[in-house]
């Protein structure tokens, strides 16, 4: 059994309160970082970029990186957004993570706070997710009358306000710039960088956006140092454990805290309990609906941003979201594109159109009334989509584009059999 | 200024070259390629972009390929700044497969009813659809459908035609400021309209029709009238008030059919107001006078104006020169205030008095005006302040509020001293202040700042536009003409004057009363206001009358007088191509053509003389002779109604003159007559400039009438329609016409105990208003304001602007009687 970080405090049914943060020597970073100047600002930003922290949002952006794109001199008010706007089809994680331990996530919040010199932190939050909401509220003022958020944060003269907005619940707010755009009232339209946030993002004033799991590590980090946070992984590159949000057919779903680089097959087979009853592996979604589908020959693959990326594929949220032999993918990519056409903000064309097109033509083929001629045409499309104006389109595209490359007989048998063959008994 | 300021970048900023499908290109830093590709005579397709509005990247048809430089692969060429050695290929098989691709994409929902749609013909979406090779459709699904909204008697709307390219929602809601109009709902439900059906508020709102690349927004008044290329389309110049934006003219079977916005860089940019849009109906009109006559028998208008020689002649010999006096006014072309300012030189008759073009106010502007501190419109949206003084932009020139919108979009404060409730689409300092403490107000700012000396009654105010003006770079100082004093004017030509000492660049603007009240001071140094006008006829020195496209019954509150006065004279001679009251009055009715079938030059209030084409050759609309059926079944040689001679052609007949054959030769003459109108001979593309010599330049005093202590000021002001009397004549813009009310200020409502919509009674002039009163914060104290409408029929004279009305004067008699039916209606 490898260790937690993360989740070490979450409970049966229930958070974990400030004290049983504090027992465990949460809020030590913070105390360190602002009452003593332990690391000072620079030296948490220096920390972070050695420990290779990798936002989890789905980018994989190490962190120290996006925050030295502050400049010294950038302007004030400087904004910190806590990106908890969690609508990845098949994430759960950070929801876990809020529910568990509250308190993990506000020091996370102010000490990166503290190194850029943001005042003003935003949790900008799934609507859905009223009772996280709530919970952040309640516990950011228990923080506060204890002195680790707010005016004065102990004894430093650093001010952080932690204001909790709720998202008006649309897909498209988790990209950070339309997240801008809806936390300023805008229509959450992305825009196109540059000026990057960390530039010119919230009101025009530099924005550092973190997802929560990131924000989550930085106590940690700053506590234990960088070659501690490297050594949790399991991979040379990687570094820090990762929570994976497991769903589809294992026995055990659920969220499950790994060191990075841990083998798919180990987290299926150990942790979620194995392929369900009477199921066999066909394919996996390692990082949400917008990864594409890693077939069987991928079974044993370190999850790692850099080993996926290396085999052409992207670890994402670390959503994993299981397939056994008698999913049909052209359901689940239909599927997956009706949330996709659903959500497209409707900005730009390609993106707009295209993904409506596409799920028109895979509810045809999985309908039985698909013709050969619509293979070609989404494939095309696809490629089209990579000129959209966001990452929206692309992401979308990439189960359409595997299904299409490892599991074209598949789509192939709908057309000529003229039905889904997984409607029938044939592959039981 | 311009010329000028163009030339220094050409030599100052780095050029960057690319090459464009092996075309090497060299343009201005922070060129788009796909601008930089239009330079170079290749035009990218679009949607989304259009260069007023800026690039935002949305549709994605301009993608192109670039093969080399700092960018690489298929990128959309509205995003991309040239640079350097940037190699692009628009030919690239990629990038034209994705365009064919996006065009696909568009059309999936498109209702392909090109057929019966009024954008066809001239469809941004049937050119490009054509363009990029999307021929067969492929989409097997469903097309998604709309319900259409109503926008009120402009604008028809038909959503399903929409490709979303945002172009109307910016222009509404960013360019503008407006919000009653933008998108609403997400990806393939997204939908361009209003919350709800109504008449959209935007006095702009008809810029959609022509910036919707595809037939969602079209054109109301014009539907079934034919496609555009049945038109005859000319270049012109709006004639609905003193800036002279660009237009395009549409024609067909002798009328006008529509109007478009003209690109012209200096002045109105890429767009026009809705006043100026549909302010032509009146050149359709059935009323307008076709016919001359004489003594009410219809002659033809050579007849006429032999006629009106002959009884002028005798008149002349009997009561002496001075006995005819001569009225023009300011919306007449160049042509016709020359003609007739000649007129009465060589004849010795009195005037002309030029309605809007000869009081104090409008000389004082334009002998101020000069080319070291003219600005254009171009040139204030890049203006770091702006200071108003006494403007109203929406009502009076209401393009000039877009230039002001897009100062401040950049960063511009915007600072107005004005008695109005302004209603201005952007955050602006409002100090509402009385008329009379306008040019004080103005004196205590320049260069030297000692603000405990100054006994200024808004000292904060004061210093709040002394440290912008202290801190601006570029400022503007914008006077309007309407409801200010000469002094008012001079004293913002002083405040300039003192800045542009202090280094400043500062520039000045002015907006005047009509399409040409520059060009009327520029021929005429004689100015006789209408009262001594009314004053001579009733002592008898004056017996005869000549007056060319005014209106003395617009002009002239006191209507009682004015009736009794035209009674007395023994002639008068109208001239108008408007249905106007005083025609009733006039022996001898000459017809003239309008600036659609005669052309002109009208000189805006920069200075600015421009040439309008004429749009067609005359006439009486076939809608009429044909009496609504086509095609006319009456054929004959000759265009019935076709012999009506131009306000000048008749002026010069009146003078004894031969008019000159053509508007080249009819230059000519006017340069040789008018020599300061020398530069209307340049050939300059976006207009000759012509500034008062200074020889010329006389320092125009006020006309004051004393206040009594507590006595109200009563200001009429301008409303953006209704008022101008060319567009009042437009059907489909009466439901926009303001009803009659009286603002006051929140402090003296108080005082009367008065509220909000009570029925109230004014006995101004002589004539007793009743009005709906309006209570504002906004308007300055001791102000009655009245915004002018047609059924109120009230304009001030150049001489009185401004009246004071004694407290005594107004009864307020609770609740409006409009409303208590109203109230009865609802119950």
């Amino acid at each position: 059994m490898h260790s937690r970080v993360l989740l070490k405090n979450q409970k049966e049914n229930r958070i974990a309160s400030i004290e049983e943060y504090r027992q465990d020597g949460g809020y030590e970073a913070l105390e360190n970082a602002l009452a003593r100047n332990v690391p000072s600002p620079e030296g948490i930003r220096e920390i972070l970029l050695e420990a290779n922290l990798l936002g989890r949002g789905g980018a994989g952006f190490p962190m120290g990186k996006k925050m030295s794109t502050i400049a010294q001199n950038a302007p004030y008010p400087r904004y910190l957004v806590c990106n908890a706007d969690e609508m990845e089809p098949g994430t759960f994680k950070d929801r876990v993570l809020i529910h568990a331990d509250p308190h993990q996530l506000i020091e996370g919040i102010v000490l990166a706070a503290r190194a850029i010199d943001a005042q003003i932190a935003i949790v900008f939050i799934r609507r859905e997710y009223e009772n996280a909401a709530r919970i952040l509220e309640r516990e950011i003022k228990t923080a506060r009358d204890a002195g680790y958020a707010g005016k004065n944060i102990l004894g430093s003269g650093f001010d952080c306000e932690l204001i909790v907005h709720r998202s008006a619940g649309r897909y498209i707010c988790g990209e950070g710039t339309a997240l801008i755009n809806a936390l300023e009232g805008r229509r959450a339209n992305p825009r196109q960088p540059p000026p990057y946030p960390t530039t010119r993002g919230l009101w025009q004033l530099p924005t550092e956006i973190q997802n929560v799991e990131t924000l989550c590590c930085v106590p940690h980090v700053i506590k234990n140092g960088a070659d501690w946070f490297k050594s949790l992984a399991l991979t040379e590159e990687g570094a820090g454990t990762k929570v994976f949000s497991v769903s589809g057919h294992v026995k055990k779903p659920g969220c499950y805290e790994l060191p990075m680089g841990v083998r798919l097959s180990e987290l299926i087979e150990i942790y979620a309990g194995g392929m369900a009853t009477g199921s066999r592996f066909k394919a996996c979604m390692p990082g949400g609906a917008s990864t594409q589908f890693m077939p069987e020959s991928m079974y044993h693959v370190r999850l790692d941003y850099s080993e996926l990326a290396n085999h052409g594929y992207r670890l994402g949220t670390g959503a994993i979201m299981v397939f056994d032999h008698k999913t049909c993918l052209t359901r689940v990519t239909a599927n997956l594109m009706e949330f996709f056409a659903r959500e497209s903000c409707g900005w730009c064309t390609p993106c707009r159109e295209g993904l409506p097109y596409i799920l028109d033509l895979l509810n045809r083929i999985e309908a039985g009334e698909g013709k050969a001629g619509y293979i070609p045409m989404m494939q095309k499309m696809c490629d089209h989509l990579n000129y959209s104006y966001c990452a929206f389109a692309p992401g979308a595209a990439a189960p359409v584009e595997s299904l299409l490359h490892e599991f074209k007989e598949e789509v192939m048998a709908h057309i000529q059999y003229g039905r889904c063959p997984f409607n029938s008994d044939q592959y039981d | 200024m311009e010329d000028a300021h163009l030339i220094a970048i050409n030599t100052t900023e780095p050029m960057p070259k690319l090459t464009i499908d092996n075309r090497e290109i060299e343009v201005p830093e922070g060129t788009r390629v796909i601008d930089a590709a239009e330079r170079a005579g290749i035009y990218i397709p679009r949607f989304c972009y259009f260069a007023g509005l800026g690039a935002v990247g949305a549709c994605r048809v301009c993608a192109v390929k670039f093969k080399d430089g700092p960018v690489s692969g298929i990128q959309m060429s509205c995003m991309v700044d040239a640079a350097d050695n940037m190699v692009v290929s628009t030919t690239d098989a990629e990038a034209v497969d994705f365009r064919r691709h996006v065009i696909e994409w568009m059309m999936m929902n498109h209702p392909h009813d090109c057929p019966v749609c009024d954008e066809g013909g001239h469809c941004l979406l049937q050119d490009l659809t054509e363009a990029c090779g999307h021929g067969i459709r492929r989409y097997p699904g469903k097309k998604r459908t709309y319900a259409d909204q109503y926008l009120g008697p402009l604008i028809c709307h038909e959503e399903n035609r929409c490709i979303q390219c945002y172009r109307c929602s910016r222009f509404y809601q960013e360019y503008c400021g407006y919000n009653d109009l933008g998108v609403m709902g997400i990806a393939q439900r997204i939908y361009f309209g209003r919350h709800k059906d109504g008449v959209l508020e935007n006095p702009f709102s008809g810029n959609l029709i022509d910036l919707c690349p595809t037939g969602v927004y079209t054109d109301k008044p014009s539907r079934y009238t034919g496609r555009r290329w049945d038109f005859q389309r000319t270049s012109g110049i709006c004639i609905h008030c003193s800036l002279g934006c660009s237009i395009k003219t549409a024609a067909r079977y002798r009328q006008i059919v529509r109007l478009e916005a003209r690109h012209s860089e200096a002045v109105n940019g890429a767009f026009i107001c809705d006043r100026g849009r549909y302010g032509f109906f009146y050149a359709n009109s059935d009323t307008r006078p076709r016919q001359a006559r004489v003594d009410g028998e219809p002659v033809g208008p050579g007849q006429a104006a032999a006629a009106a020689v002959k009884r002028l002649e005798s008149l002349t010999e009997r009561h002496g020169e001075q006995t005819v006096a001569m009225a023009g006014s300011g919306r007449s072309s160049l042509e016709t205030l020359a003609a007739c300012t000649h007129l009465c030189r060589i004849r010795g008759w009195r005037g002309p008095v030029f309605q809007g073009g000869c009081g104090a106010v409008v000389r004082a502007a334009v002998c101020r005006l000069s080319p070291e501190n003219a600005v254009s419109m171009h040139e204030i949206q890049s203006a770091d302040f702006v200071l108003t003084v006494g403007a109203d932009p929406v009502n009076e020139s209401p393009m000039l509020t877009l230039a002001l919108r897009q100062a401040w979009r950049k960063g511009a404060a915007i600072t107005a001293i004005d008695p109005r409730a302004l209603d201005w689409p952007m955050e602006f300092l409002h100090i509402s202040v009385c008329p009379d403490e306008i040019p004080a107000l103005l004196r205590n700012l320049g260069a030297e700042t000692d603000y405990e000396n100054r006994n200024s009654p808004y000292p904060q105010k004061i210093e709040a536009i002394q440290k912008q003006l202290e801190k601006s770079r570029r400022p503007v100082v914008v006077c309007g003409t309407e409801i200010t004093d000469a002094e008012t004017v001079n004293a913002a030509a002083d405040l300039v004057e003192r800045l542009r000492a202090w280094k400043k660049n500062i520039g000045l603007f002015y907006t005047l009363p009509m399409a040409n009240s520059y060009g009327a001071v520029l021929v005429n140094d004689h100015p006789v206001t209408p009262d001594e006008l009314i004053d001579q006829i009733e002592s008898g020195q004056v017996n005869a009358m000549v007056v060319v496209e005014s209106d003395l019954w617009e002009t002239y509150p006191d209507r009682d007088r004015l009736t009794r006065a035209l009674k007395r004279l023994k002639l008068l001679v109208a001239v108008d191509c408007l249905s106007t009251q005083l025609l009733d009055y006039a022996h001898i009715v000459i017809p003239s053509l309008t600036v659609f079938e005669a052309g002109g030059t009208y000189v805006n209030q920069e200075a600015r003389a421009q040439w309008s084409n004429p749009a067609h050759a005359g006439g009486i609309p076939i809608k009429i002779t044909g009496n609504n059926n086509h095609p006319p079944r009456v054929i004959r040689p000759g265009i019935p109604g076709g012999d009506i001679p131009s306000a000048w052609e008749t002026a010069l007949r009146l003078a004894g003159i031969e008019p000159p054959a053509d508007s080249e030769r009819m230059a000519d003459w006017m340069v040789r007559v008018f020599p300061v109108l020398e530069p209307i001979r340049d050939p300059v593309p976006r207009g000759a400039r012509i500034f008062m010599p200074e020889s010329r330049r006389k320092s125009e005093k006020s006309i004051r009438t004393k206040a009594v202590r507590g006595d109200f000021m009563f200001i009429s002001a301008a409303a953006a329609l209704g008022d101008e009397p060319l567009s009042s004549h437009s059907p489909c813009l009466e439901s926009y016409f303001r009803p009659p009310e009286l603002w006051i200020a929140f402090s003296e409502a108080n005082t009367y105990n008065a509220a909000e919509g009570s029925a109230v009674c004014l006995d101004v002039a002589g004539q007793r208003l009743h009005l709906r009163l309006r209570i504002s914060e906004n308007v300055a104290p001791g102000v009655l304001l009245v915004y002018r409408h047609p059924g109120m029929q009230w304009r001030p004279s150049d001489s009185q602007q401004r009246f004071y009305v004694n407290r005594q004067q107004i009864s307020i008699s609770g609740p409006c009687p409009d409303n208590e039916d109203k109230d009865k209606a609802g119950q």
